[in-house]
């Protein structure tokens, strides 16, 4: 057992440093000075910590006259349309699906049907979205986005779901039948509150999803708010401007800006993520 | 009181020719039973008999495949459980984790629109014959088993339904708490007066607490009637071997006509009956339970004792009469050891004799 342990916790600390050495590696390459950007050997501990990063333009090689904190009207679409297609395709598509395929369905084909619907590179689908979009008037607009992400965000939620309303004892269920609530009370009222740590990691895999979603966002999308419908991960690219300008020290401060909602609402999630969260209901 | 315009407590449940199936499996096969108002019905059986079906016929959780059900003189098959005003306890409790006990409680009066006030008194009428009005904001995650067991049986009551139905509600318990809560139960059914229908595979728990037992086995039922009758006048070999603990002594044999009178004739040995008629000769098999069997110093059958097991107020004698192992229950302590030779005798009036083709009861 203790060397099983031990062998757990190398493999433990080997996973976390490739997952939070990008993250570090961005907050501190947001926090540098130009001239240890470029250094090399890199420059791991900074010497000097900076915020001006943040809000000059940068301008390592030739012109990028955008800041970090110019990224704020896009911001503003990324956290209308993300939360929008996040919530629908939990609250509004997922959970009353995922519950009347366990509850009423019960057909395993559906449920993989849906899988094999994920399996789908999303961009497959450009051409025809596109044309969707564009017949309904929804282009450079958060609907369009909206819509297109929902088409994702649904079946992940639905899959993800199925699992967690199988899992509820279905005694408790009939308890509420009995008491004398409707089919649909007994979903949002019982079987619901009973899936939330579901619901939380839904929301929070559809946020992400949606917030960093590039290849629709460039097609659907091409002008800031309040203008337009354009997301965040498209003014991160042109800190980039191929063989002009790589404006590392601001892209890392935007991808700083950019990283912020996700890691907060996953911290704010983390509580409803427990095990027992239906403890009590029925007796084993 | 105000029970939300339902038919009242005083109601009657009957079950007329119904089947249900699985597929292919017959769980319920063209059951009849009548379960009078007040009364405290149980159905036992071993698992797999159906009893738990036929409780959740009368819920409304299953479909009826065959025959009717009828609450309170209303036709039932096609209402929905929310309409049948029944309440049930579940084998496993099955509380709201999410809500307090208050909300377990009130979950079904706020349901069926009773005042803000209305629900108040009435959740703390019930927690009080509960005595569970100390943990009404606890969540059901913090309650012992006992308690949550309380609160399911509140939650079932609190709105006077016409049938209380009850599936293994005990058998979470350990033995102790289990026989508190028999005779809490039973008091309890007789303060309300709710017709109530209480599933168990526990013969003793049904014998505490019923007014009427229905014996169920494979989807028919064997027998009903009140513990006296199902004790001392089982009708079949089933019910004759499911009722009693330990179980009814069972030796297979023949009854022959002996002159005037009748013998009972098994491979190791004859008993001669005095009092006892039969219409003819019969392969049988002899019920006779342990009470039943007496010692006596002479004329008797020969026994050996193979082990002793002292209860204190009854005494356990295993015994063995040529190829078969009895039970013999002694009333008091007797200093008897394995390995010595006693002599028995069976009271008469007491001895069932069962078909060996039908298994139906032979005396009348």
């Amino acid at each position: 057992m203790k060397k099983l342990d031990a062998f757990l916790l190398i493999l433990l600390i080997i996973f976390s440093f490739f997952a939070l050495f990008p993250i570090y590696w961005t907050v501190i390459t947001a926090l540098k000075v130009n001239s240890e950007i470029f250094t090399i050997p890199p420059v791991f501990f900074p010497t000097k910590i900076t915020f001006s990063n943040f809000y000059t333009p940068g301008t390592t090689f030739g012109e990028v006259s955008q800041t970090a904190f110019g990224s704020f009207p896009w911001l503003i679409n990324s956290t209308i349309i993300a939360l929008a297609s996040s919530l629908i395709g939990t609250f509004v598509i997922g959970a009353p699906a995922a519950y009347a395929l366990t509850r009423y369905l019960k057909n395993v084909w559906f449920a993989r049907l849906i899988l094999f619907m994920m399996m789908i590179p999303e961009a497959a689908f450009i051409i025809p979205f596109y044309v969707i979009i564009t017949k309904l008037n929804m282009i450079n607009t958060w609907w369009g986005l909206i819509l297109v992400y929902i088409s994702f965000t649904a079946p992940l939620s639905t899959w993800l779901l199925m699992g967690f309303f199988s899992d509820i004892p279905k005694s408790v269920e009939e308890a509420a039948s009995i008491d004398g609530l409707s089919a649909f009370s007994t979903f949002y009222k019982i079987a619901l509150p009973m899936v939330i740590p579901g619901i939380m990691v839904s929301i929070i895999l559809n946020f992400i999803n949606a917030w960093n979603e590039f290849i629709y966002a460039l097609v659907l999308t091409y002008t800031p708010f309040p203008t337009g419908a354009q997301t965040v991960p498209l003014y991160l690219t042109d800190f980039i401007v191929i063989e002009k300008s790589f404006a590392w020290g601001g892209l890392a401060a935007a991808g700083v800006i950019v990283m912020l909602p996700s890691i907060i609402l996953g911290i704010y999630a983390q509580k409803y993520l427990v095990k027992g969260w239906t403890m009590g209901a029925v007796k084993e | 009181m105000d029970n939300g315009g339902s038919e009242g407590i005083m109601s009657e449940v009957i079950v007329e020719n119904v089947t249900k199936k699985f597929g292919n499996f017959v769980a319920l096969d063209n059951v009849n039973l009548t379960i009078k108002p007040k009364e405290f019905f149980v159905l036992l059986g071993p698992s797999g008999s159906g009893k738990t079906t036929l409780l959740r016929l009368i819920a409304g959780l299953e479909d009826i495949t065959e025959g009717s059900i009828y609450i309170g003189g209303k036709k039932v098959n096609d209402v929905p459980p929310k309409d049948r005003n029944v309440a049930m306890v579940f084998q496993n409790y099955a509380l709201y984790p999410h809500f307090n006990v208050f909300d377990n409680i009130a979950l079904t009066l706020k349901v069926r629109g009773y005042s803000k006030d209305a629900i108040k008194s009435r959740v703390s009428e019930i927690a009080k014959i509960l005595h569970i009005e100390d943990i009404l904001n606890k969540k059901p995650r913090e309650l012992s088993g006992g308690q949550q067991q309380r609160v399911a049986l509140a939650r079932a009551l609190v709105r006077e339904p016409s049938v209380f139905l009850l599936d293994e509600p005990l058998s979470n318990l350990d033995a102790k708490l289990r026989v508190e809560a028999r005779s809490f139960l039973r008091s309890l059914q007789k303060e309300v007066g709710v017709t109530t229908v209480f599933v168990t595979h526990d013969q003793s728990e049904a014998m505490a607490l019923a007014t009427t037992i229905a014996v169920l086995d494979k989807g028919i039922i064997k027998q009903v009637g009140d513990p006296y009758e199902l004790y001392t006048k089982p009708k079949d070999i089933f019910t004759a071997g499911f009722i009693g603990s330990p179980a009814m002594n069972m030796i297979p044999g023949k009854l022959v006509k002996d002159g005037s009178s009748w013998r009972f004739v098994s491979e190791d040995f004859s008993v001669q009956l005095i009092n006892t008629e039969f219409e003819n000769e019969y392969d049988v098999i002899l019920g006779i339970r342990p009470e039943h069997i007496t010692l006596v110093k002479d004329d008797g059958i020969n026994a050996k004792i193979n082990n002793v097991e002292p209860m204190g107020a009854v005494t356990y004698l295993d015994i063995q009469v040529g190829s078969v192992e009895l039970t013999v229950q002694y009333t008091g302590l007797i200093k008897l050891e394995a390995g010595m030779e006693i002599k028995v005798k069976f009271v008469e009036e007491k001895m069932l004799f069962y078909d060996r083709k039908t298994e139906k009861l032979l005396n009348v």
